[in-house]
């Protein structure tokens, strides 16, 4: 059960999928940092080196993801509020920031341009 | 029973209204002081309105309700299944099932088997032509585990997995004895219309190799080196870096130990080589490849050291001999474009830098001798088949050329001014031959369609009349495509 930034993953897990469970890394992060490594996209968790563990670990301590990149987005959306832009004060009324109708689908939004984000995290 | 719209109904509903009317205005109606003996000031009510706690806002229409849905949904009873998962691998299992015997199909009386002493001159083997051959036990278990058996081949509607030696097959054979007498290597990509036999063809020819006592080698689905399923690692200190799939490699090394068994345990290691574990000197070939096959960490410079010893040449008399070797590999398309794998600036590895798909094209083009003899073989896969335009048109002029001179009214076949020609691939394609598998000759359809009914699966008389029908419904004999209208088809 090898660990990676202090979470435990189970062997038989893909590293694509262990990689993309931490804030702020996605598929095209995640086939970065795999094609670095010469990791190939199903390969999982128990088959890595622990010199490629090692290596991915320092690669993500140096990353803003996690808890950095969730104050970072929530930084931002305070300061368009603060600044009374409309992005900040749609930000404030969970509705959509980008022009969208608001006539009838805005569940995403709701769940989504809230101040503090919910869904992730 | 309703009121009927009619003369009485009509008067009815008159004498209601004058009746109604009549109190009204008559003095019998109660005046309009004397209905409620108190009054309601205005006083009360405003005290009321103010000592009242301030009205809840409304709610906006658009606000949700926590807890309430918007739409309506019948959740559906979740159906709960009883039934055993399958286990890991157990469905691709399934998928890659390869049936060799049915035993509903009859034995077909007489049919003779594929001997060693068939491939002693080539005269044997040309009295074979046209004729369905059966395969021995061991050359089954060979072929099982060089993976040459497909699923969709249509072994399991027969008795016995037999073979037909059309013309090709026994071309191949013919030409399989003169590289071995002449210490060259015959090259060949197997092409075809879909159905044609080309992979069927290159199990012939695998097995023809085993009963001459070859080394084969086989890669049964170039696809696998190519998907990026398997791992990969650049090799150390190689510039441009070439690319080594260890665990591809020790499966490559078991089928190698296991086809071989038999010709490599008399062979015994020949050389020093730079392994990374101590090896005994006299380990015989067999043992050292299923050594190198047991850590994939080892695989490669096992299957590298292998090599060299399986391509020293022969020495005469009693000395160190060595047989010839023959490499075979199936969905050549998967091999002729860049791989899924990624470099670490994320460009996609062209598959002639993985070190196995380099190791087979250097010995398809030629630049790498077999000084024992020897066969390089590659097939295409029509049902499989990705767009590979550069080896398209490499295969068409490859034929051209090798067709001789043109004829007045016949052109080459260009490429394309406006695209860009892989140079790998060209290099690869430069001196190989094309071999083009066409339909079954009408006494070869007969043959195999006599052979069908022997084995019960064919219920027509096999006339004259019947076989041209069928080989004209199979777009001229094509052998896929006969075996579907005839056997495949119930009427």
């Amino acid at each position: 059960m090898p660990y990676i930034l202090g979470t435990n993953f189970l062997e038989t897990q893909f590293v694509k999928s262990a990689l993309e469970s931490f804030y702020g890394v996605g598929p095209k992060v995640s086939q970065r940092l795999m094609a670095r490594y010469y990791i190939h996209p199903t390969a999982k968790i128990g088959a890595l080196k622990q010199q490629q563990i090692m290596a991915i670990q320092e690669d993500l301590s140096n990353m803003t993801i996690g808890n950095d990149a969730r104050r970072i987005l929530k930084d931002t959306i305070m300061r368009l509020k603060e600044m009374g832009t409309y992005r900040g004060r749609r930000h404030a009324l969970n509705l959509p920031v980008r022009g969208q109708n608001t006539r009838s689908q805005i569940v995403t939004a709701r769940k989504h341009n809230r101040i503090v984000d919910r869904t992730h995290g | 029973m309703p009121p009927l719209p009619g003369p009485r109904w009509a008067l009815r509903t008159s004498l209601d209204a004058f009746h109604s009317q009549w109190l009204l205005n008559s003095s019998l109606a109660v005046p309009a002081a004397q209905k409620s003996a108190f009054s309601t000031t205005s006083l009360l009510s405003a005290r009321a309105a103010a000592t009242a706690p301030p009205p809840k806002p409304r709610r906006q229409e658009n606000t949700p309700v926590k807890g309430v849905r918007k739409t309506y949904s019948v959740k559906k009873a979740r159906k709960v299944s009883t039934a055993k998962p399958p286990g890991p691998g157990e469905r691709k299992a399934m998928r890659k099932r390869i049936i060799l015997s049915n035993t509903n199909a009859l034995e077909v009386q007489g049919l003779k088997k594929l001997e060693k002493e068939m491939f002693a001159g080539g005269k044997e083997l040309k009295e074979l032509s046209g004729k369905m051959m059966g395969l021995e036990d061991n050359t089954i278990d060979q072929l099982k585990a060089v993976q040459a058996f497909q699923p969709r081949q249509g072994w399991k509607m027969f008795r016995w997995p037999s073979v037909l030696m059309r013309k090709e097959a026994v071309d191949v054979g013919h030409a399989l004895q003169n590289a071995e007498n002449n210490k060259t290597s015959f090259r060949r990509v197997l092409v075809g219309d879909k159905h044609s036999g080309k992979s069927v063809l290159m199990l012939q020819a695998q097995a023809m190799a085993f009963l001459k006592g070859w080394v084969v080698i086989p890669i049964p689905d170039a696809q696998e080196l190519t998907v990026a399923h398997t791992a990969y690692a650049p090799l150390p200190e190689s510039d441009p870096p070439i690319y080594v799939q260890k665990n591809y490699t020790a499966e490559l090394l078991t089928k190698i130990s296991n086809a071989n068994q038999a010709i490599l345990s008399t062979m015994v290691l020949s050389q020093q080589h730079k392994l990374p574990i101590p090896v005994q000197n006299n380990i015989s070939l067999d043992r050292f490849a299923s050594l190198g096959a047991r850590d994939p960490e080892l695989a490669y410079p096992f299957f590298i050291a292998l090599w060299k010893e399986l391509t020293m040449p022969s020495q005469e008399g009693d000395g160190m001999q060595r047989r010839p070797v023959m490499l075979a590999l199936d969905n050549l398309q998967h091999v002729m474009r860049p791989s899924e794998y990624l470099d670490p600036d994320l460009n996609k590895i062209h598959a002639h830098d993985l070190a196995l798909v380099k190791h087979f094209m250097d010995h398809l083009c030629g630049s790498k001798p077999l000084p024992n003899g020897g066969a390089v073989l590659a097939a295409l896969s029509e049902s499989n088949r990705l767009k590979t335009k550069e080896l398209d048109y490499l295969i068409k002029r490859n034929e051209a050329l090798a067709a001789g001179p043109l004829m007045p009214e016949q052109t080459m076949p260009l490429w394309s001014p406006f695209a860009k020609m892989d140079e790998k691939i060209e290099a690869s394609m430069a001196d190989v031959e094309i071999l083009r598998l066409k339909g079954l000759s009408r006494e070869e359809a007969r043959s195999i369609m006599e052979y069908w009914a022997l084995s019960g699966l064919l219920r027509q008389k096999v006339t004259e009349a019947f076989v041209g029908e069928k080989w004209t419904l199979a777009g001229g004999g094509n052998l896929g495509e006969m075996e579907k209208a005839a056997v495949g088809m119930r009427v």
